[in-house]
């Protein structure tokens, strides 16, 4: 879906198209049908963020805030609480390395300290070519792999530093999802 | 109904699925159209097996051989020696089956006893017809023909207790949304599993997702409640998806939906995806969440079963608690209390992570000892080495040395000897790893995770997070474990949700049962020209 515009990170600002505002009524209207009349903004964000290239642009929370019938502000609240959901712009793919206690036992920090030499940038960091952005997990569900890391909706187990570079290289070679 | 004289079962969970267990179940399926084989052998997905160290395992029926680490290089080997010619491969077999069930049967006489797990690695998760025909369905049946005060009345007797960490008794929670008079009422399933450590709700929704619509049904009807709601980990994409796909199934069935059985019983279930907050685990946070709002607790009381979701009588139980209900119904409370403790009914599910031989999941009977469970289940510390620590119950859980290795493990644990079991985690490292680097992990998991409404967690997190950085780093100064101290009893007194309430455990047990590691610490620190505490 929306493959072209995987890497439009709209600005905060950037007014919406007619195209975008007929989409956005039409997520909000599917979501409404599919939980019987009332709304999971979760279920929205989650498929507006992926249309967006990994993030939520003001002009598009304040669209679906009017079609929503809430106020921006609320949204925004709701926007900026949750982790999975970003309104700054992020990477065509998002890194998310599990730091808790069972991938910390079994080797979390030397997978950071590799994942942030090898793609040049820090923690919430994105890399200067748009590709890769850099983020901290608090668990992924799967300590029974660990460490473990997840790269957009894909999870990676028993992770070595070794392993690091042959699968970023294989999201690189992928392209925007 | 087609016949096959073999099967071979591949689970296929989230944790199989990174050892390659699609692309082995692609090339066997290929194997065996290349064979000609596909008239008398079936390829079964079923959920986890709960053992992840030996790689993508198949199991061969009715030949009860079980294969291990299976790369698709192997499995022409097997499928040209074993299911033509019926030798067995055996440098690919492995002497464990079911989550080691049968190893440590022979050689300590114990076995899993599985109530929650009945099902996960024996049926086909997705296949309505599978889990109906391991009784799947005959406790709503059963519970349909009882009056609704009958259902909970067997549930209060089974002293069922929830299974998400603060073990409140499900019947009476059922039994309080029950006499609330209102025109609308709720069954919440807390599926926003995210106590770092545990994954066991994960398999539960993987491997056999029909036990929670027909359990959350169950309470519908037990209750009074026409609409249920499961909250699911928005990273658990597999577990989300198999869940629509049962509740699908289950409404075509006339098992969910308008007139379930011809009983005039109406009940629909949806389901909602977290997004990614630690927080949410709780229980109001979590309504909030469904609500479309931040994940913030509410004042307590009024609980959820008087005013819960959109302010309506709500019951919310784990997928855990959920998953023993059926089982309870079919084969009744004296059952159930047969296994356990006094204090504790049934079995718990068990998450084993860490520098353990055999990483997985193990359901036993509550009174069990973490020495069974780490050498018995687990295989003892990897590479032969000596228990550094082990945390149970997650990160909101206690510190613990060697031992406490023959505590026995139920809900009254943490009351009588100071070992928490909350949600199961059983999280156990070697010698080799720190002490203070892991706290100050656990610590900056809670200050991340802290939702900032209440003042207590929000500013306490983040001082215990900077104490134990100073101690980890070796600056600490001389007053650091009073202030320590001070801090985390204002943190479990004044915290406003369990947030903030179970953060100070791992501390406050590392200090009690570690003190020496702290004293050297201390010992250790230099104290650097500018104020360390800044932070």
């Amino acid at each position: 879906m929306g493959s072209d515009k995987a890497v439009q990170s709209a600005g905060k600002a950037g007014t919406l198209s007619e195209e975008d505002k007929v989409f956005l009524q039409g997520v909000v209207e599917r979501d409404r049908a599919e939980h019987h009349g009332r709304l999971s903004y979760m279920d929205i964000m989650f498929e507006l963020e992926h249309h967006y290239g990994n993030s939520l642009p003001g002009a598009v929370l304040g669209e679906v805030a009017r079609l929503v019938g809430a106020p921006a502000s609320q949204l925004n609240g709701f926007v900026t609480f949750y982790t999975m959901l970003s309104t700054e712009p992020r990477g065509q793919h998002v890194v998310r390395v599990c730091t808790s206690g069972p991938c910390h036992v079994t080797g979390a920090p030397s997978i950071v300290a590799e994942l942030k030499r090898l793609l040049g940038v820090g923690l919430g960091e994105t890399t200067s070519d748009g590709m890769f952005t850099l983020e901290a997990s608090s668990c992924l569900g799967i300590c029974g792999v660990s460490p473990a890391l997840m790269i957009d909706d894909d999870a990676y187990g028993n992770l070595t530093p070794e392993d690091l570079p042959r699968i970023l290289d294989a999201k690189r070679a992928g392209g925007a999802q | 109904m087609k016949l096959f004289s073999t099967q071979i079962i591949v689970p296929v969970d989230s944790n199989s699925v990174l050892q390659g267990a699609l692309e082995v179940k692609h090339v066997l399926e290929e194997m065996i159209g290349k064979y000609n084989l596909g008239s008398q052998i079936s390829v079964v997905e079923t959920g986890a097996l709960g053992i992840y160290d030996q790689g993508v395992v198949l199991a061969v029926f009715p030949d009860d051989v079980y294969y291990g680490n299976v790369m698709p290089s192997d499995v022409e080997e097997i499928v040209t020696e074993h299911l033509l010619k019926g030798r067995v491969v055996s440098r690919l077999t492995i002497d464990r089956s079911l989550s080691s069930k049968r190893l440590v049967e022979k050689e300590t006489g114990k076995s899993q006893q599985k109530i929650v797990l009945r099902n996960a690695g024996l049926i086909d998760p997705q296949s309505i017809d599978e889990y109906i025909a391991r009784d799947g369905y005959g406790a709503l049946a059963k519970a349909l023909a009882m009056q609704s005060g009958e259902v909970i009345q067997v549930l209060t007797d089974s002293k069922l207790q929830g299974r998400g960490g603060a073990g409140f008794p499900t019947g009476l929670k059922w039994g309080m949304v029950a006499k609330e008079q209102s025109d609308e009422k709720y069954i919440v399933c807390n599926a926003d599993e995210g106590e770092p450590g545990t994954f066991k709700d994960r398999l539960i929704l993987e491997g056999d997702p029909h036990s929670i619509v027909e359990a959350m049904t169950i309470a519908g009807y037990a209750t009074g409640a026409h609409v249920g709601i499961v909250y699911v980990r928005g990273e658990y994409f597999m577990s989300i998806a198999r869940l629509k796909k049962a509740i699908k199934d289950a409404t075509e069935y006339g098992l969910l939906g308008k007139d379930i059985l011809g009983t005039g019983f109406q009940f629909d279930i949806e389901v909602y995806r977290g997004g990614g907050a630690y927080v949410c685990g709780e229980e109001f946070a979590l309504l909030e969440s469904i609500e479309n709002k931040r994940g913030t607790p509410r004042n307590k009381p009024p609980f959820p079963p008087q005013q819960g979701l959109f302010g309506k009588p709500t019951v919310v139980n784990n997928v855990e608690t959920f998953a023993n209900v059926p089982p309870i119904l079919l084969n009744g409370s004296d059952w159930f209390k047969s296994f356990g403790t006094p204090s504790s009914a049934g079995t718990k599910v068990f998450s084993l992570s860490g520098d353990i031989v055999n990483r997985g999941i193990v359901e036993a009977p509550l009174g069990i000892t973490l020495r069974e469970l780490i050498y018995d289940f687990g295989g003892g510390v990897k590479g032969g080495k000596h228990i550094g620590f082990i945390q149970t119950g997650g990160s909101a859980g206690t510190v613990l040395t060697e031992k406490y290795l023959d505590t026995p493990l139920d809900f009254a644990s943490m009351k009588t000897s100071n070992v928490s079991i909350g949600s199961g985690v059983i999280l156990v490292a070697s010698e080799d790893v720190p002490l203070l680097p892991f706290l100050e992990e656990v610590a900056h998991f809670f200050w991340h995770e802290s939702c900032g409404k209440c003042t207590p967690c929000r500013e306490g997190t983040l001082q215990v997070k900077a104490i134990m950085e100073s101690l980890a780093n070796r600056t600490a100064d001389p007053d650091t474990l009073k202030r320590l101290g001070r801090l985390l009893n204002t943190l479990s007194n004044t915290s406003f949700c369990g947030l903030g309430q179970a953060a100070p455990l791992a501390f406050e047990s590392a200090l009690r049962n570690f003190p020496e590691v702290f004293d050297q610490a201390l010992a250790e620190s230099h104290v650097p020209e500018a104020c360390q505490e800044e932070a």
